[in-house]
């Protein structure tokens, strides 16, 4: 076993990674950028070291600085937690070279999976189900009309060029195949200057649904059923659940023994995921497999109770898994919130500043994956994560309510969170009746403004602020008597702010 | 006695007095007796009609924040505002619009030239915080006066950005 590790990341995350690392007896050391020196990983690392500014290129992303920092310490393995270099083969085959053990997969695995291209073609000879499309761009129309026949309707055209909806059309029978196509074609010239577009199947109601796997080195894989990640603004995940409530046992044994089969065609060994999408009518496609420990893994963790961070260690470590898969078993349910540093009532503009006070939620079935604490800075040069709150309950109804008991609980006061947001989110009769497709938000919260003036709560507020100005250590502060010195010559220079400079 | 303050940069006047043991609040519209005791510098518990509330606190300058059943409520002491600007700008004494960084960053790109005529809504500048990018806009047709920073710029908020003449 490792006697210590280098834990390549920061916040919530290399949080967790110490913790389990210290519950194994290992040494940890964290490493940070300049303004991170306070942070919550720093504080709780047998040592910790800077590697550089702010900019995460110039201290997280820089490869040198990092190997130099493992070398230094003696670290026999580096855990790179989940962003930043975790799915960089290239500093995979860094540490291999330089005989630290990368906490992960081995780095011609990492490069397979990471080429769409590559990967795509290794997996359709092995059988697994990809989104069907054309491989090619014909610009011939009767040759795309035999292809969509082939695919099978609904189809999707796409602009080749394309990205942002542009050219795109769904079609759902022959018929409106020509007009279609010749208006994605007319539109796909405009915006890109390149009429070529391909189809693609259409998923009706897509559920994002992906299998947890550990794989050693020893040629044994097991799946750890999956998770639901549905719930998705702008591409990124927000709320993750399992199990789904779209699969039956039958659809889980076979999506669950299809993700084991894409790990061993890959080559792949450690944790990792593989994701697929699962349309309305229980078909599933793959879709990429995440080479990590991924943001979500908790809810794995707390339905099989395997610690999944463990695992990794002693599968980098050489160890053999100690169970199958016929030992695994999925318990109760489990959903996580993640907690953004983000203004709902702002577009969801990142929201950064001093946590003034901050106070987790507690009780049965709770469990809180934290990197910050009262007093701590949110710097602005990272993602906006804060923590993820995540519970476990015998079954789903009442997960529900434990998560919303859970956020309504959390208070963070300073800087702007989501939790107002998800605990609406979680609260919706859709939600509540396992209706959870990728366009969730966008159906059920594309307008959503809260609670944002409750008569009677705005009234609480101005009261506690007039009783805080009454006899908290400011008193007299907003008391009209006082406002001689408000009117003063100062502010008719135009709009004046309180602590502005 | 009389308190002034701001809520959502708006002006709220309200009165609070100190009666056997209770507090008497009234905005006005209403009037609450209350029962409210501190429990720690971040806690007070407020009694109305026999319904507790739990309500947290914390301060930072002149800004006191409050967290009321999940929402949080931000409250400034009042001070003279200048309508019809959005937050963010300042109307400067020549009467030109001064755009200022909404939250501190990092300028990726700056979209406009000096005596470039812009429309409202047109993206001025891009300003990057937390791996995201934020378009800033311009609230006015109007013409661009003065560029202040330049792409590769860390800003602050309030960090003034691009000063506008509107048309």
């Amino acid at each position: 076993m490792f006697k210590k590790i280098l834990v390549a990341n920061r916040g919530e995350i290399a949080v967790r990674i110490i913790k389990a690392c210290q519950e194994m007896g290992i040494c940890t050391v964290a490493v940070f950028s300049d303004v991170d020196r306070l942070s919550l990983h720093v504080q709780i690392a047998d040592e910790a070291i800077g590697i550089g500014p702010p900019p995460a290129v110039e201290s997280y992303l820089n490869m040198d600085r990092i190997i130099q920092t493992a070398r230094k310490t003696g670290a026999d393995a580096i855990h790179p937690g989940y962003g930043f270099l975790a799915e960089n083969a290239a500093f995979a085959r860094r540490c291999e070279k330089e005989k630290i053990v990368f906490i992960g997969p081995n780095s011609d695995a990492l490069e397979l999976v990471g080429d769409k291209v590559r990967s795509r073609q290794t997996l359709e000879k092995a059988d697994i189900p990809i989104i069907p499309g054309m491989k090619g761009i014909v610009k011939d129309t009767s040759a795309i009309r035999a292809e969509a026949q082939k695919i099978g309707y609904p189809v999707m055209i796409k602009a080749s060029a394309g990205g942002g909806g542009k050219g795109m059309r769904v079609v759902f029978d022959e018929k409106e195949l020509t007009p279609a196509l010749e208006a994605g074609m007319r539109e796909a010239k405009s915006a890109f200057g390149d009429e070529s577009v391909y189809l693609e199947k259409y998923i009706q109601e897509p559920r994002h649904v992906e299998f947890q796997v550990l794989a050693d080195n020893h040629g044994n894989v097991i799946h750890l059923f999956e998770r639901e990640c549905s719930i998705q603004r702008r591409h990124q995940k927000i709320v993750e659940e399992t199990p789904s409530q779209a699969l039956d046992s039958g659809l889980r044994t076979r999506m669950g023994e299809t993700a084991r089969k894409v790990m061993q065609v890959s080559g792949y060994n450690n944790a990792g995921t593989v994701e697929f999408l699962l349309d309305k009518d229980k078909n599933f496609y793959f879709l990429e497999v995440n080479a990590r420990l991924q943001v979500e893994h908790p809810v794995t963790e707390l339905t099989t109770g395997i610690d999944l961070v463990h695992q990794q260690i002693k599968i980098a470590a050489g160890e053999m898994l100690s169970f199958g898969q016929e030992d695994m078993e999925q318990k109760g349910h489990a959903i996580e919130c993640r907690i953004y540093a983000e203004d709902p009532h702002n577009n969801f503009l990142p929201s950064s500043g001093k946590i003034l006070y901050f106070k987790e939620p507690h009780g049965p079935g709770v469990r809180h994956d934290c990197g910050i604490y009262s007093g701590w800075d949110v710097p602005i040069f990272y993602d906006p994560i804060l923590a993820k709150l995540i519970v476990w309950a015998e079954n789903r109804e009442v997960a529900c309510e434990r998560m919303i008991k859970a956020l309504d609980d959390y208070v963070i006061l300073g800087v702007q969170t989501s939790i107002r947001f998800l605990r609406d989110l979680i609260g919706h009769p859709q939600f509540h009746k396992g209706n959870t497709t990728t366009s969730f938000i966008p159906d059920h919260f594309a307008d959503w403004t809260g609670e944002k003036d409750s008569e009677e709560k705005r009234r609480l507020a101005l009261l506690v602020a007039a009783f805080d100005s009454l006899t908290g250590p400011t008193s007299g502060k907003g008391l009209k008597t006082a406002k001689k010195e408000i009117y003063s010559p100062w502010l008719s220079l135009g709009k004046w702010r309180l602590g502005g400079k | 006695m009389e308190f002034e303050f701001l809520l959502n940069e708006v002006l709220q006047k309200i009165s609070l007095e100190k009666k056997e043991g209770f507090y008497i609040f009234s905005d006005g519209e209403k009037t609450y007796e209350a029962d409210i005791q501190q429990i720690s510098p971040h806690q007070i518990s407020v009694l109305i009609d026999d319904v507790s509330f739990r309500i947290y606190t914390a301060r930072d300058k002149d800004c006191r924040y409050f967290l009321i059943d999940g929402q949080q409520f931000v409250i400034k002491e009042p001070t003279e505002q200048v309508e019809g600007f959005r937050e963010g700008e300042e109307k400067t004494s020549e009467g030109t619009l001064l755009v200022k960084a909404p939250m501190p960053g990092k300028v990726i790109k700056i979209c406009v030239s000096v005596k470039d005529e812009v429309r409202k809504n047109q993206t001025l500048a891009i300003v990057e915080a937390m791996k995201m990018e934020n378009e800033i806009k311009a609230s006015v047709d109007s013409m661009i006066k003065e560029i202040h920073v330049k792409a590769g710029d860390l800003v602050d908020s309030e960090t003034p950005l691009i000063e506008l003449e509107p048309l």
